[in-house]
């Protein structure tokens, strides 16, 4: 039983990862979760998930002979989290075809799998995880550009058959509120939250602890778990993704 | 209602933060006409004009709409825009400076436009106003309002989408769409 979901935004500095690894504990509470660096080309999760040092990681999954996508998964604050590396070397000798093997196999074993997503839809590999996913979450920030970017995830979403779960107006400064009811209309999901900016945010990645753990009260943290808790992940059969992972067009070398 | 001033850069910026910082940094009285990639296509006439008090932003005019103030940095939309800097001195621009329905909050370009708070708060402690007070999301309140703009975006993407599909070789993983 799994739902895939690509957290996704069309320009970097979202809060991209602070909102995969929030949206994966609050649903860690009712659902098997594993959470997975789909950004393979800029790997920012192992910092927030307090796996800066270990030895293996995704990229070691995705050379060939590498190692099993067991040796790579981290059983952390309730979830089952999958980094990358950072090493441009071994980004190169990784092979992005693998991936959806890996996931398909990662799809098998879990209620709810988080695609961080590349904060790019300029290549193949990195609009990959919005193709395979069932729904997507946009991370928006009150701006015209993001706004203008999420509307351009959400239709590349919609093109390739995969719907949109909703949205996230993150690190929001000042009074947005009727901009985020304007944009809404636009969006095919509901506004699943207003994320205030947080302190408590950046201090979370410093620690390499995701906010949900680090600053449980924070006004942040109850702004994602209100989110979690409206995405409402759908019973699917399991053997279903890992097919369609497995199936999906193979993508070009990095 | 702006005399012409000295041309001092022309460009294509995908990045506004980075012009509005230079902006900022030389001090600038003058002005920048920004044309979205749109007009540079040819289509509408998009461009708006953002004039600046010693490098801070303090007013904004958008020609195609005759729309001031937030609504017509709403109407200037997401770059990449032909960025065309003029210098020009603060006693021309007096008058324009003077008519309170082309004001702009000294932040809201950073904030809202560019997407860069930390050069917003910059901009606001240069201005002498409260630099940690965000604007609110009059400009893209603006820019929302705007029906016709934002579905030229989606169309734009749908299009992109398809094109770059085929090209990836992901053409059979597209999903039919009416619209599409």
């Amino acid at each position: 039983m799994v739902e895939a979901f690509a957290v996704a935004s069309g320009k970097g500095g979202t809060g991209k990862t602070t909102s995969t690894l929030a949206l994966g504990m609050a649903l860690a509470e009712e659902y098997d979760v594993t959470v997975v660096d789909a950004d393979t080309g800029m790997a920012n999760l192992l910092f927030h998930a307090g796996l800066a040092d270990v030895e293996t990681t995704l990229h070691d999954v995705l050379v060939e002979g590498g190692a099993p996508v067991e040796a790579a998964t981290y059983e952390r604050f309730g979830m089952r989290v999958v980094p990358c590396g950072t090493s441009l070397a071994a980004f190169e000798a990784a092979e992005p075809e693998r991936l959806r093997a890996v996931v398909a196999d990662l799809a098998a074993d879990a209620d709810v799998l988080l695609l961080d997503s590349p904060a790019t839809l300029g290549s193949k590999s990195a609009i990959l995880p919005i193709v395979l996913a069932d729904r997507v979450v946009i991370v928006l920030q009150a701006t015209i550009p993001a706004v203008s970017d999420g509307l351009k995830v959400q239709e590349y979403a919609l093109s390739y058959g995969t719907d949109v779960a909703g949205t996230i107006f993150n690190r929001v400064r000042g009074d947005v509120e009727s901009a985020a009811e304007k944009a809404d209309r636009y969006f095919e999901g509901p506004l699943l939250a207003t994320v205030p900016e947080s302190e408590a945010a950046q201090q979370a990645r410093a620690a390499g602890r995701p906010l949900l753990a680090h600053a449980p009260d924070s006004e942040a943290a109850t702004a994602y778990r209100a989110a979690a808790a409206r995405l409402d992940p759908r019973d699917g059969d399991s053997g279903d993704v890992a097919d369609r992972f497995r199936s999906a067009v193979v993508p070009d070398p990095p | 209602m702006i005399p012409e001033g000295e041309l001092l850069r022309s460009r294509v910026v995908t990045d506004l933060a980075t012009a509005l910082e230079d902006v900022l940094d030389r001090h600038l009285d003058g002005y920048a006409v920004l044309a979205p990639r749109e007009t540079l296509l040819g289509a509408a006439d998009g461009r708006g004009v953002l004039t600046f008090e010693d490098g801070v932003p303090a007013c904004a005019y958008h020609v195609e709409t005759d729309r001031g103030g937030p609504a017509a940095l709403g109407d200037v939309g997401a770059g990449p825009y032909r960025f065309e800097l003029y210098a020009l001195e603060a006693a021309a621009l007096e008058i324009a400076h003077d008519a309170d329905e082309l004001r702009v909050p000294p932040g809201m370009p950073a904030e809202r436009l560019a997407g860069d708070p930390a050069l917003a708060t910059r901009t606001r402690r240069r201005a002498g106003v409260d630099a940690d007070r965000p604007d609110d999301g009059g400009a893209l309140e603006a820019f929302l309002e705007d029906e016709a703009t934002v579905e030229r975006i989606r169309e734009s993407a749908r299009r992109e989408a398809r094109r770059r599909a085929e090209e990836w070789g992901l053409g059979d993983a597209l999903a039919d769409r009416p619209d599409g």
